[in-house]
This record gives C-alpha cells, sequence and structure tokens, in this order.
C-alpha cells in the first residue's frame, strides 16, 4: 500500500527549475529520508507533497488519491500532517489554545458557531495527552512566544501530529535543537504508530541514520540516489556531492 | 470634432494628476511599505499654498516651487516624526494617516474658508491654439507634456541612476538592501520626500483645471488608490497606465453620463481583481 | 470528565463587569435629558456596528475601511421602505434593511476576501466610496446630499410607542444585549476561535487543514449583518438617511470606535463607541467647526501612543480593582 507516489514532479519558479521530473513512492509505515544539499529543491518537494504550491507539470498521489489540484487544507483532511522548517506557531496565543487549534481542524465542529468550545471534552482531553507525551502540560497556559526555541519546535511538532496523520512531513524537525533536545525528537518519531509514513527533510547525520529505512538523496532539483541506509553511504555519488560536506 | 479634442485633452491632463500622486503614494507602499492615505492631503498643500502664492506674485513657478517645498518639508516632518514608528504595521498606519489628512483639510479650511479658489492659467498658456480646423487649450497640453517630461525623468531615475537602483532593490527585497549596508531609514525619508514633494507639485498644477478645494484630499487620494489597485501597488508603469485609463474614462464619462463615471471605474477594478487582483504590473504577494 | 481548563476557558470572560455596565445602562433613562438619552441611544447602535467590525477586524484580522457599506444600505432601505412605499410593518423593513446588508456582504465578500492587508483595505475604502457616490448623485431616488427624510419610528405592535424616546432606548438596549450575546457566543465557539488563529498566522492555519476563506467569508457576512442591523436602528433614531452613513467617514469612524476600543476584545465596542461618540459631542458643544481637526489629532494620537486602544488598559485597570478589594481571581 502505498502512502504517496509522486510522478514526474517538477516545479519552475519563472526561470528557475526548482524540481526535475522526480518520481518517487513512500509506502505504509515507511520512514524515508530526504537529503541533499541546500537548495537541491527538498522543501520545495515537501511543498509539493503538502499542497502549499502546485507543480508546473507531474502528479501527486497521496493514499491512492491523485491530489495535484487539491488545495493544501482539503490534504490534511485525507492524511497528511506537516510540520515547518521555520517553526509557525500562534505566538500570542497559550501552548493549549495553539494545540486546540490543531486538534480541531480536522473535527466536524469546526465549524460550530453557537456552541462554546467548552463543551468539547475530548478536544481538551485529547490535547492534555498530547503535551503530556511532549512534557508540554504544565506551561500549557503560556503564551508560545514565551517558550524556548526547543520548546516552540516541539509545539510544531505536535501540531503536525494533532490531526493523527497517516502521511507525516517533516521539514528539518530538528533544525537549530541541542543534542538532548535532537535524540528527543528521534524518539518522537521512532515511537510513532506503524502504520504512519514518515518523510522527512534533515542535515543531522544521526537524525537520518537513526530513523530512515530509505533515503532519497536531491541534487539540483533532480533524485541522484535512492535506496537503504547502507547503499547510500557507500554510493559514489552520493559521497562525491558531499566532499567536504561532513 | 472639437469636443472630442478637449475630452481627450481634458482627461489626459487629469491622468497627468493622477500619475503624479499615485506613482508617489505606489512608490511610498512599495519600497517602504507604507500606505500613505494622506497623499491626497499634500496634493491638497500644494494647491492651497500655490494659489496664495500665485495670487500674491502673479509667478506661477514660484508658485509651484512653494507648493513643492511646503509639502515636501511637511511630509518628511510626518515621516521623521511619525511614519518610520510604525513599520509594517497597516492598521496604524492607516489611522495615522487619515488623521493628518483630517488635520490638514480642516487646517486649510480654518485658514483659506470652505469657498474653493480657483485660479486662471498663467498667462503665457492662457489661451487657445489652433491646429487646422481644432481649437485645443494650450495649458492642457503643457500639462500633458509636462506629465511626459516628469514620466521620462522618473523612468530614467529609475532605471539608469544608483538611487533608482536602491528604490528597485527596495521594492523588490527590503531585508537584502538594508543586508548590504544601504541606510534604509534615510533613504526612505527622501523616497517619501520626493512622493510628497511630487504631490504638492501636482496641487498647484491642477490649479488652473480643478481649483483649490477642501475636498481634493480626499477626491484624489481615492482616484489614485483606483489607479493603484488597477495598476498595481508598487509599479510606476502601473500608476502610468492605470492613470491613463482612468483619466479618460473619468473624462469621457462625465462628458456623457456623469453617474456612470463612477461606476466604469469601479467596473474596471472589478475585473483586475478577477482577474489579476495584484494589478496591471504588480507583483504577486 | 470536564478539565478546569474547559471551566477556565467559559469563564475566562468575567461577566461581573458586563453586568455592572448593563445595569447602569438599564437605568441610565432617570438621569439623562432628552438629547443625552438620544446619545445614548446612538451609542448602543454604533457598539452594535462596531462589533460587526469587531469580528471582522478585531477577530479574523482583516483590516475593513468599508464597512459603512452595510450599515448604509440597511439606513436606505428602510428609508425606502418606509418613505417613498409607506411600508408600516417594523419586522418587514428591519429584515430587508439587515438582508440588503447581508446581500451586499455576500457579494462583495465573495471577491475581496481572499486579498492580502493593503489591497483589502484600498477595496474596501473603495466599495465604501462607490456606494457613496451612488447615492449622492441619485438625487431622484436618494435625495442626494440633502437626505432622505421623514422615516417615522416604527410601530412595534405593541403598547409602547417608539416615538417616546426612553421607550424606544429600551428597545435599542434590548438588541444591543441581544447582539453582544451572538456575539459572544461566536467568540466562545470553534468557529470563533478558528477566525484568532486566521488573524495570528493564516498559512498555518491551512496546513492545519483549515479552509480559511470560508471562514474570512462567513466572519464578514455576519460582520455585515451587525452593520446591517445598526444601521436599521440608526434610521429610526434619527428619521432620516444621509450619504454620510454610507461612505469614507463613517467607515473610518467606527473603524477607530474598534481600535480605540482594543480590537478582538468583548468590551471593545461599547468603549469605542462611548469615548468617540463622548468626545464628538463634547468638541461640538465648544466648536463644531473644528472637530475634524481635533478627531485628525486624536486618530495620531492614538495610532502612536496607545497602539492596542484604550480598551485594554481599561481592563487591566478593573483587574487591579479587584485585586486591591480581595476579589478572587477567577
Amino acid at each position: 500500500m502505498e502512502s504517496l507516489r509522486v510522478e514526474r514532479l517538477s516545479k519552475n519558479f519563472g526561470g528557475v527549475q526548482a524540481l526535475h521530473e522526480v518520481s518517487l513512492s513512500v509506502e505504509a509505515g515507511e520512514r524515508r529520508a530526504i537529503i541533499g544539499a541546500n537548495g537541491a529543491g527538498k522543501s520545495t518537494l515537501l511543498n509539493l507533497i503538502n499542497g502549499e504550491i502546485t507543480p508546473t507539470s507531474g502528479r501527486v498521489y497521496i493514499l491512492g488519491k491523485d491530489v495535484t489540484r487539491m488545495p493544501v487544507y482539503d490534504r490534511v483532511h485525507l492524511g497528511v500532517g506537516r510540520s515547518c522548517q521555520i517553526n509557525s506557531l500562534f505566538l500570542h496565543i497559550s501552548v493549549l489554545d495553539n494545540v486546540l487549534l490543531a486538534l480541531q481542524a480536522t473535527q466536524p465542529f469546526r465549524f460550530q458557531m453557537l456552541r462554546s468550545i467548552s463543551k468539547y471534552d475530548h478536544l481538551f482531553a485529547n490535547a492534555q495527552e498530547l503535551l503530556k507525551a511532549r512534557g508540554l502540560w504544565e506551561k500549557r497556559g503560556v503564551p508560545v512566544i514565551d517558550l524556548s526555541y526547543g520548546e516552540q519546535r516541539r509545539i510544531e511538532i505536535v501540531l503536525s501530529l494533532a490531526s493523527s496523520p497517516k502521511l507525516l512531513l517533516l521539514d528539518e524537525p530538528t533544525a537549530g535543537l541541542s543534542a538532548s533536545e535532537t535524540s528527543d525528537i528521534i524518539d518522537l518519531v521512532r515511537s510513532l504508530e506503524r502504520d504512519i509514513s514518515v518523510l522527512f527533510i534533515s542535515h543531522n547525520i544521526d537524525v537520518i541514520f537513526s530513523i530512515a529505512e530509505r533515503i532519497t538523496m536531491l541534487h539540483y532539483g533532480q533524485v541522484v540516489a535512492e535506496g537503504a541506509p547502507e547503499e547510500i553511504k557507500a554510493n559514489p555519488k552520493v559521497k562525491q556531492i558531499y566532499l567536504g560536506y561532513k | 470634432m472639437d469636443f472630442w479634442v478637449t475630452i481627450i485633452l481634458m482627461g489626459l491632463s487629469f491622468s497627468v494628476l493622477l500619475f503624479l500622486l499615485s506613482s508617489g503614494l505606489s512608490l511610498i507602499f512599495g519600497f517602504m511599505n507604507v500606505l500613505n492615505l494622506t497623499h491626497g492631503g499634500y496634493y491638497l498643500i500644494g494647491s492651497y499654498i500655490g494659489v496664495s502664492i500665485y495670487k500674491w506674485t502673479g509667478n506661477f513657478l514660484l508658485a509651484i516651487l512653494a507648493g513643492a517645498a511646503v509639502a515636501g518639508i511637511i511630509g518628511v516632518g510626518m515621516e521623521r516624526g511619525f511614519l518610520r514608528h510604525l513599520p509594517g504595521q497597516l492598521l496604524d498606519q492607516v489611522i495615522l494617516t487619515m488623521g493628518f489628512l483630517f488635520i490638514f483639510t480642516n487646517l486649510a479650511k480654518w485658514i483659506w474658508g470652505p469657498v474653493p479658489q480657483m485660479a486662471a492659467p498663467p498667462s503665457l498658456f492662457a489661451r487657445s491654439l489652433h491646429i487646422g480646423a481644432y481649437s485645443v487649450s494650450v495649458y492642457h497640453l503643457v500639462v500633458i507634456f509636462a506629465g511626459l517630461i516628469v514620466a521620462i525623468v522618473l523612468w530614467f531615475f529609475q532605471e539608469k541612476t544608483r538611487f533608482g537602483a536602491i528604490i528597485r532593490a527596495g521594492i523588490d527585497n527590503q531585508e537584502m538592501i538594508m543586508a548590504i549596508g544601504i541606510n534604509f531609514k534615510l533613504v526612505c525619508s527622501w523616497v517619501f520626500c520626493l512622493g510628497t514633494v511630487i504631490a504638492g507639485v501636482s496641487g498647484v498644477i491642477g490649479l488652473p483645471l480643478l481649483g483649490a478645494y477642501l475636498e481634493s484630499g480626499s477626491e484624489i487620494l481615492l482616484y489614485a488608490i483606483i489607479v493603484v489597485i488597477i495598476g498595481g501597488l508598487g509599479s510606476m508603469q502601473g500608476a502610468l497606465a492605470g492613470s491613463f485609463l482612468i483619466g479618460i474614462i473619468h473624462s469621457f464619462s462625465k462628458a456623457f453620463f456623469p453617474p456612470l463615471a463612477f461606476f466604469m471605474m469601479y467596473l474596471l477594478v472589478i475585473i483586475i481583481l478577477l482577474v489579476k487582483p495584484s494589478g496591471l504590473f504588480g507583483k504577486r504577494s | 470528565m470536564k478539565l478546569p481548563e474547559q471551566l477556565l476557558h467559559k469563564n475566562r470572560v468575567s461577566f461581573v463587569p458586563y453586568i455592572w455596565v448593563g445595569l447602569v445602562l438599564i437605568i441610565l433613562p432617570l438621569f439623562l435629558s432628552p438629547y443625552l438619552l438620544y446619545l445614548a441611544a446612538k451609542i448602543l447602535i454604533f457598539a452594535i456596528f462596531a462589533m460587526g467590525l469587531n469580528l471582522i477586524l478585531g477577530y479574523t484580522g482583516l483590516v475593513s475601511m468599508g464597512h459603512a457599506a452595510f450599515f448604509g444600505t440597511a439606513v436606505y432601505a428602510v428609508a425606502f421602505l418606509t418613505v417613498h412605499y409607506g411600508i408600516g410593518s417594523f419586522w418587514l423593513v428591519a429584515l430587508s434593511g439587515t438582508l440588503g446588508a447581508v446581500f451586499m456582504a455576500l457579494l462583495f465578500g465573495l471577491f475581496i476576501v481572499h486579498l492580502s492587508g493593503a489591497y483589502f483595505l484600498l477595496i474596501t475604502l473603495g466599495i465604501s466610496q462607490l456606494l457613496f457616490s451612488i447615492v449622492w448623485k441619485w438625487r431622484a431616488l436618494t435625495g442626494g446630499d440633502d437626505g432622505l427624510p421623514g422615516i417615522p419610528r416604527p410601530d412595534l405592535g405593541l403598547p409602547l410607542p417608539m416615538g417616546n424616546d426612553t421607550y424606544f432606548y429600551y428597545f435599542v438596549f434590548l438588541i444591543f444585549i441581544g447582539s453582544f450575546l451572538i456575539l459572544y457566543k461566536l467568540i466562545d465557539s470553534p468557529f470563533g476561535h478558528a477566525l484568532v488563529g486566521i488573524r495570528e498566522n493564516e498559512p498555518r492555519m491551512k496546513i492545519l487543514g483549515y479552509n480559511t476563506w470560508w471562514y474570512k467569508y462567513v466572519s464578514f457576512i455576519i460582520g455585515g449583518g451587525f452593520g446591517g442591523v445598526a444601521g436599521v436602528l440608526y434610521a429610526y433614531l434619527i428619521g432620516i438617511a444621509y450619504p454620510g452613513d454610507i461612505g469614507l467617514m463613517a467607515s473610518v469612524m467606527v473603524l477607530f470606535m474598534v481600535i480605540l476600543g482594543s480590537p478582538g476584545t468583548l468590551a471593545c465596542p461599547l468603549i469605542g463607541a462611548s469615548l468617540l461618540i463622548t468626545l464628538e459631542y463634547i468638541v461640538s458643544t465648544f466648536t463644531a467647526e473644528r472637530w475634524p481637526l481635533i478627531l485628525g489629532v486624536a486618530f495620531v494620537l492614538v495610532s502612536m501612543y496607545f497602539r492596542g486602544g484604550i480598551g485594554i488598559y481599561l481592563v487591566r485597570y478593573w483587574r487591579k480593582v479587584k485585586v486591591l478589594h480581595g476579589i478572587p481571581k477567577s
């Protein structure tokens, strides 16, 4: 069962070819890493999968459905969750409110206009569960802007999980985190349910090799290598590109 | 046939006034990210100062310089003292600039009274030219010609000078030009000053066409806004194209069916909104 | 099993100050001269008007400079129906007026709600002015800048004549309370919370799965509806429709009211409306000619030095008062 298939995806930004005929497929439950130098097109690929931008050509299939023309918010309801490379949170409201917003998004009552939000017990219960799991429950009343970067990053990940996605897209989840915070994220991803597919971008070797079951490498917008971690490590092309690079 | 020529010329000279105003509005927004709703107020200042100086000295050129100077000085004052402290805050900028527009308009009423002041064009241009069978007002031609000159100068300035390059770069990427060491705040003051000076000048030039009147601040602002929506915020070509369109439409509809004038313009706005929301030449936000 | 957080959510608004204000509003007619009572009614009406804009701007984050388009449409609808067509039924006229406003919001919102900050602002400004110029020029229909007079006080079918200022005031007060409660429910609902999310970070909301356009559009329509209700009441209050009710000036006034009152708070509309209308009244008794100047100065001062509005200070002051009196935090 494929959770994601991308066929000959290309994206041209007014003269800059960010992605060229990229094809890949991710199985249900797979942990796939997307690696490559800066500007290789990794974030562009994620943006195309998630729907924030539309491709110049090619198709995107999520859980078997052609979502190429589907807007970003509709894809979430199919089962896509995404964390952003740069924290994109609701800074001036509390941690709890941030999570409630994320949880509410896929609930039928998100259009409810006359009932108080406090009537939805399971919404709050789910929020409590999510926050307790990441050790943020004590800070639930704190405005996000007052949290440390590491804590904010954790919220960013929590938000991406709120919709119980089947396909989780993580854009450099450990960017800017300390070693202990990084291993915390690694544990989180490894503890995810096996039926969730995880597609993540990372520059961190530990993160990549701890989590990835398959790795796809992009270079100048094209796939140059794909395979199991050991194959990639041994791949001469990969070595060549990473020469002088950690 | 005289009639058509007159309408076209009136339309084009109104276009010039609009272009002068909207290019300033557009530039200030594009470069500084400031929506300067006071801009019509600088037109007003220019027209009132101009009409007084003109009546006092009989010298139209002096009136232009006076209008430009006062508008520029007040403009720089407003930018440095107030606008500078509200970077990127749309709501506050809008309230502030509206506040200044009210202040300028009411002060004008206090000083000059509620009755509009007309001025005849300078005697040099106060006649009609006979081209073949048609008789055209020379002043209209002069205004149109002046407008073309200004457009060309601005184009040259924008494309060929270093300052112009800074402006174009700033419109494109504000952070970057700060990063390469341009004194952004200083350039902002200059840009704002330029915009208000041009607005003041257009106020004086507009005297023989529209006169100096209290509603001019908000009226001409509104036209400038329509021009800028149609042409695209931040674009000179947009201001040019938009002013041209609005000036002609305005003139023609006023001649044939006055109430329709507004409809036509707003219809154009709606079409643009549907087809290309960022305006004819605007950059996609 | 309810978490204390849920209860906190519900009680986030301590109702006590609102009850005090409500009581004050109820006993007001006992103390005020007819003219001041008229002003009080005007304040409540503009508070309803500002509630609509507070929803659109304060909670959803759409800076609209054309809110008077809805207000004015309702005012003129009432004027046409009562003066030109002599329709006596209040409920029919009020419904038509409100629906007229809602229709405007439905129509215009469709094309503009997706626009970003400055463009949205300019377009709403344009719409308000477009309607103004139509109303102003179409003298045959609207009386132009002479206005359309002759709107009688409504006949509610009750033994209480609305021509009596006190009864009319209470009628307006009831509608005000109703509007406030509706707004409170909206804000407290999942929909209301989503609006705040959109204001704070719209792109993230989309990534979370919200169709933000829809939320903005609905908020725009509801806000327009509030404006319409206010417009209906205003037409009946002053008995005449003026182009000024639909144009830029009115839009700017209600915008300033929302800013004064601190956008995005429940107390905002009443605070803003009270402050501005009271200020106008005081200044007009001394120097009506210079009112725009004073108003302009007020704009400059508030935008420079009271950026969050004055409402927040009042809320903080109330909290301090409670602490001083040893009232436990809710």
